[in-house]
């Protein structure tokens, strides 16, 4: 039987084989799982369609294959018992005495008893000789090689990231608009509801603009020759992780409160972290936001569309800078730059530019944003 | 249920009568019988002056035949009643075995439910007071295989009464094993009034880290002496009282065992076929990886219990225990 690489989310077409979790003529029941795969968008177990026998692999370890390859071949049945006899004779040959806790503490620390010298009577090895052959012995590092230069793998999701991106720029006309925006008012209205971040806030802005630029909600169908003027506001928000960037979306912010996008916006950010986001969690996304103002450092950037998006905008650093006020006065404001790429095969500067006020107007005068919310 | 404000020193048996007192005064449907329990008080005492207090047809005598009251017992508790009937010692009930084992604890699976038998056998166990040939045997095995029926075995008290006014409550039929050595041995500060020790749940007696020691009725005691001689020797022993032998309280023996890794198992009662083999069965079935020795088993030994001249050889003691416990801590 072969075990083939099956699509396990949306819009699948390739994997990378992370890890082999079973070995060559390993018993395994259905169900279990076999072989760890990383996409674009999540890591994965395949698991065993049925109880068998591993005959072997078609792929190793660190391989991108696309779905329909077939991964590992399986066979029925039971372990032969020769085989097992065989297996027992030897286990009898090397037999090693410990307590079930003293093993079960060899295997956290990933020692092979086989390794460790007991010192307990008749040579039992004790959990004090676990402990002193971890000390002993830490576990083997990899030193790395002195080469001209380093690699590091291009591959898995990073690959995706590289593929996606070129996708995007290939096939989009990018336009980046530039703004800057007063976030002086915001930062005093925030002193009362420190729980709500101004990431929060900036969604739920976004979300009312794209209710009056539905536009920029949209999702340009060429075939058909229109633009699907999208109703949801599903909006993703770009993390920065360890192993790159990834968008977990927010859905319906149109129908939520602040509190509630506060509370979505920590979860997801943290599962994005912590590699735990599900597909449906990081796909499906009408409109991308990327808050790099926490990093700092940027004043302004051409963020790449997250297609099939029209749109992405990117929040900039806060920074105190001299500014004139309308009585020709020099005064201290928080400032913050924001850069908004959109597809211009669909909407025009003038539209940016217009969607871009209306959100300045809402961060600049939180009073605003509120008439609308209510 | 009224609330308990005042204590007063009791021993175990007087803790039973207390127990018993408070349900024939709390519930119209409480029935006791059994031989000589009436005039006479039962074999112990333990239904002293119930008689005259609640009368003869709240307290009756029966005739000398285990199977007759005990038949009788389960024909009142299908008929609305919540008799407790005493059989003067555990040896004695063989009698009424088919009635305990064909009817008692069938009732409530046989009608599907539409029937339960709500009664408590009340019998003395145990050896440690010198009586003859067969008042001192530990049978409790032969009951906890039976799934319909209860087995509760208190160790102090304080303990007994809790369980035995919980037992009376209780829809099922309920052993209720006294440890004879228990009985006057004690006094505790008891609780007046009415309380109850849930059934089914065990109990920590001492806190430890090292080795568990699991015992029941008159073992707890011993058990707790040894670890205290333990503690002395820098082993320290967190002791487990069972209180239920079935169903065994898996939470606590699973909890405690993981903790130390190490277990001695203290019965009375002979090591084949014991309850401590149960014990140890849990400990396999959800513990094994945290095994750090053996389990050890303290038991009385595989003969009957010998005449009195020999029954402290018999009997697990604070000796063979703390050996036990050296064994598990320094394997």
């Amino acid at each position: 039987m072969e075990v083939k690489l099956h699509d396990i989310g949306e819009g699948m077409t390739e994997a990378t084989i992370n890890a082999f979790l079973v070995g060559v003529g390993e018993q395994v029941r259905a169900d279990q799982p076999l072989v760890e795969v990383q996409t674009d968008k999540m890591t994965a177990e395949i698991p065993a369609p049925a109880n068998g026998i591993i005959k072997g692999f078609n792929v190793k370890e660190g391989d991108t294959i696309r779905v329909g390859e077939t991964v590992l071949i399986m066979g029925s049945g039971k372990a032969s018992t020769a085989a097992k006899r065989a297996s027992s004779a030897t286990a009898q040959k090397t037999r090693i005495m410990a307590s079930p806790f003293t093993r079960k503490l060899a295997r956290e620390a990933g020692i092979p008893l086989e390794k460790v010298r007991g010192s307990g009577p008749a040579g039992r090895i004790m959990d004090e000789d676990i402990h002193s052959h971890l000390q002993v012995e830490p576990p083997p590092q990899e030193t790395p090689v002195r080469t001209e230069a380093d690699s590091i793998p291009f591959r898995g999701r990073r690959k995706q990231i590289a593929s996606k991106m070129v996708r995007s720029v290939r096939t989009i006309p990018h336009c980046t608009h530039f703004e800057e925006i007063d976030v002086t008012e915001l930062l005093a209205w925030k002193r009362d509801v420190p729980d709500v971040s101004m990431g929060a806030f900036f969604i739920k802005a976004l979300s009312i603009c794209l209710k009056e630029f539905p536009i920029f909600n949209g999702r340009l169908d060429e075939e058909q020759e229109c633009v699907h003027l999208q109703h949801a506001h599903h909006i993703g928000v770009a993390v920065d992780t360890e192993e790159g960037l990834i968008v977990p979306v927010i859905r319906h912010v149109e129908e939520k409160t602040l509190k509630d996008i506060q509370k979505e916006l920590k979860a997801l950010t943290n599962k994005a972290l912590n590699q735990t986001l599900t597909v449906k969690e990081a796909s499906g996304g009408t409109f991308t936001v990327s808050n790099v103002g926490p990093l700092g450092g940027s004043i302004g950037a051409t963020p790449i569309i997250n297609e099939p998006e029209v749109a992405l905008i990117s929040f900039h650093k806060t920074k105190k800078r001299p500014m004139v006020n309308e009585s020709d006065e020099i005064v201290i404001r928080s400032m913050m730059n924001v850069s908004m790429s959109f597809d211009h095969r669909v909407a025009d500067g003038g539209t940016a530019v217009r969607f871009t006020n209306r959100l300045r107007d809402f961060i600049e005068k939180p009073g605003i944003l509120l008439m609308e919310m209510i | 249920m009224s609330i308990m404000t005042t204590t007063k020193t009791m021993t175990m048996v007087q803790a039973i009568t207390d127990g018993l007192r408070v349900m024939l005064n709390e519930r119209s449907d409480t029935l006791l019988l059994g031989e000589d329990i009436g005039t006479n008080g039962g074999v112990f005492r333990a239904t002293d002056g119930l008689q005259a207090e609640f009368g003869e047809d709240r307290v009756l005598d029966t005739p000398l035949s285990e199977a007759g009251f005990i038949g009788a017992a389960i024909g009142m508790a299908v008929n609305g009643f919540r008799p407790v009937a005493e059989v003067q010692f555990l040896g004695f009930i063989y009698p009424a075995y088919e009635q305990i084992m064909t009817h008692a604890s069938r009732l409530r699976s046989r009608t599907l439910g539409h029937y339960t038998c709500p009664m408590v056998i009340r019998a003395p166990y145990g050896a440690g007071v010198r009586a003859p040939e067969i008042h001192s045997d530990s049978t409790e095995a032969l009951f906890t295989h039976m799934p319909g029926i209860k087995v509760v075995c208190p160790s102090t008290p304080r303990e007994a009464k809790g369980l035995l006014i919980a037992a009376i409550e209780d829809p099922d039929p309920v052993l209720f094993l006294e440890p004879m050595q228990c009985y006057r041995s004690t006094r505790e500060e008891v609780p007046e009034g009415k309380y109850t020790v849930e059934i089914g749940k065990g109990r920590t007696v001492l806190e430890g880290d090292d080795v568990t020691v699991i015992a029941w009725g008159a073992m707890v005691k011993v058990a707790e002496e040894a670890a205290k001689k333990a503690g002395e020797k820098g082993i320290s022993c967190e002791v487990l009282d069972m209180r239920t032998l079935s169903p065994l309280d898996k939470d606590l023996i699973t909890e405690s065992v993981q903790k130390t890794g190490r277990t001695v198992i203290v019965h009375e009662a002979h090591a084949t076929g014991g309850v401590g083999n149960d014990v140890l069965a849990i400990i396999n079935d959800f513990s094994f990886l945290f095994q750090k020795a053996p389990v050890e088993r303290v038991t009385g030994f595989d003969t009957p219990v010998p005449y009195f001249g020999y029954e402290d050889y018999y009997l697990p003691d604070t000796g063979r225990v703390l050996e036990a416990i050296e064994r598990a801590a320094a394997f």
